[in-house]
């Protein structure tokens, strides 16, 4: 320990160095700032590199938090184990009406043609580490880039979302958690009595383990236990994930989420990519200036079809006069620019 | 030579190990107990005791180790390191005369200097005040660390840096 027993050397000369360092230092900040991925690659490199250690401490660290954090649980279980059953029961009523339910929704997407769910392909990983630090909520996953997890995905255990993939590495990946200071997620969220319409917000985390809900206009009103679920916006989750439900009251409102990342060991990886919309097949009766009720230019559809011109003849020259298809709205340029068989001519893009 | 080579190292390298410790991503107690910074720990100790084996330089690079070993946003952890440093060695009288619990306190006036440009930092880089309890907490339980760890850096300077001494 630092005492007056220490001798204590004499005074560095360093004080240029110092300066220069602390210069270094604020500078390191600022580019920091606008490149949060600075130290990323060697992160995951150390990460990858520990990954074995993690793997072999994981079950004696698990055991002991279990251990640890079961002890006061046990002044508790016989009342615990009351409420179980009793919330077993209310949860077999709730799962005959969700079977009902879901044959309903079938029965109905079968009669409107509803087109299903795109298939999400899921990595399943193990938690072989956590961090929580003041300013970082992570855990790590055993699962990297070698088994296809990509930063941006979703992570999921049995009972809902926990966060997203901040960064992979080859065979560890980061998960930046729901509740952690950098975490955006657009969210909607769902009248717990089914009566009022959904709200889209954004639900942000400021390293508390209730994140906040923002963008939502002053006169909205939630209630205590709406659920809030993905929205998908965006397209890089899949819409629908339970997230957690609302508490607090208005300009305060927070979720309570309900996944536990400190207890969950085994996650779902969420490969979700929203399928591009499909093209119209294209076809003349389809075209913009047909349903609008104009005649076809059928010239210009049938001048692509034609074989191609010999050598000799010249291409296509600026001045020559293609014939024009009439517009009558400014958004059927993009359509018909789409379409294989009408591409525009060059030079008359600005009509 | 090679013990002159090791005595100069032996600072940086405490404080490196010290961060690859204490951010081993392995929580006990369910996430209570935040982990503590060690790597300021020789800092602290050789920033006071031979500040020519513990440079502004040698502070920077233990700080950037925290920075990627902790995760979040670059350079916060370096600034604060090397700002704490600063201010330690202008003090240096001040705080290598201290003894027994003010001792301690020392180190906690010095942690409580990296914590909270910490703080401030991260709070103008995200123009958000975060949540104060898990960085008093980091505090308290750095300076709970402090008392053990002085005693082993102690220990490792007896024995392997204190007969150089003399050298200066």
């Amino acid at each position: 320990m630092a005492n007056n027993t220490w001798k204590i050397a004499r005074r560095s000369n360093a004080q240029l160095p110092l300066v220069i360092v602390l210069a270094l230092a604020v500078v390191l900040v600022l580019l920091g700032k606008s490149q949060s991925g600075l130290f990323d690659h060697a992160r995951m490199r150390i990460t990858d590199l520990m990954a074995p250690t993690l793997e072999s401490v994981r079950a004696p660290v698990r055991g002991f938090n279990r251990w640890t954090g079961s002890i006061d649980e046990l002044f508790t279980v016989y009342q615990q184990n009351l409420a179980l059953k009793d919330e077993n029961a209310r949860l077999k009523q709730w799962r005959n009406v969700a079977v009902v339910m879901e044959g309903r929704v079938r029965h109905y997407q079968d009669m409107l043609h509803a087109v299903p769910d795109p298939d999400i392909n899921t990595v399943l990983a193990r938690v072989i580490g956590r961090a929580s630090r003041p300013f970082l909520q992570t855990m790590i996953l055993d699962a990297g880039t070698a088994h296809a997890v990509k930063p941006g995905e979703a992570v999921v255990d049995s009972r809902g979302m926990i966060g997203r993939i901040y960064l992979a590495g080859d065979h560890t990946s980061w998960v930046i958690l729901l509740s952690d200071l950098n975490s955006r997620i657009p969210v909607t969220i769902a009248a717990a009595d089914g009566k009022a319409a959904a709200l889209q917000a954004i639900m942000t985390g400021d390293n508390t383990a209730m994140p906040m809900l923002d963008t939502l206009s002053d006169s909205v009103i939630l209630r205590p236990g709406d659920q809030v679920v993905s929205s998908g916006d965006g397209g890089l989750l899949p819409p629908g994930l339970p997230i957690g439900t609302v508490v607090g009251g208005p300009g305060a409102y927070r979720v309570t989420l309900l996944a536990d990342p400190a207890s969950s060991e085994d996650v779902e990886v969420l490969a979700f990519r929203k399928p591009a919309e499909a093209l119209p097949p294209a076809s003349i009766s389809e075209l913009p200036a047909v349903a609008a009720g104009l005649p076809p230019a059928s010239a210009a559809i049938a001048a692509p079809a034609a074989p191609p011109a010999p050598v000799a003849a010249p291409a296509r020259p600026a001045a020559t006069p293609l014939p024009q298809m009439p517009r009558p709205a400014g958004n059927i340029s993009a359509s018909v620019q789409t379409s294989p068989i009408v591409a525009p001519p060059p030079g008359n893009g600005n009509e | 030579m090679g013990a002159r080579l090791a005595s100069a190292l032996l600072p940086v390298l405490c404080g490196l190990l010290g961060v690859l410790l204490s951010n081993l991503p392995i929580t006990l107690f369910g996430s209570l107990v935040p982990p503590p910074l060690l790597g300021f720990i020789p800092i602290y100790f050789w920033c006071l005791v031979r500040p020519d084996l513990m440079t502004p330089a040698a502070a920077f690079a233990i700080g950037i180790l925290q920075d990627v070993m902790a995760g979040g946003s670059p350079g916060i952890w370096t600034l604060s390191f090397v700002l704490s440093y600063a201010v330690i060695q202008r003090q240096r009288d001040a705080f290598a005369g201290l003894a027994g619990l003010a001792a301690v306190l020392g180190f906690a006036t010095a942690t409580l200097i990296v914590c909270a440009t910490a703080y401030f930092t991260t709070a103008a880089l995200y123009w958000h005040l975060p949540p104060v309890g898990p960085i008093v907490g980091e505090l308290a339980i750095t300076v709970l660390f402090y008392i053990p760890g002085a005693f082993v850096i102690g220990a490792l300077h007896r024995r392997l840096v204190g007969p150089l001494r003399s050298d200066f």
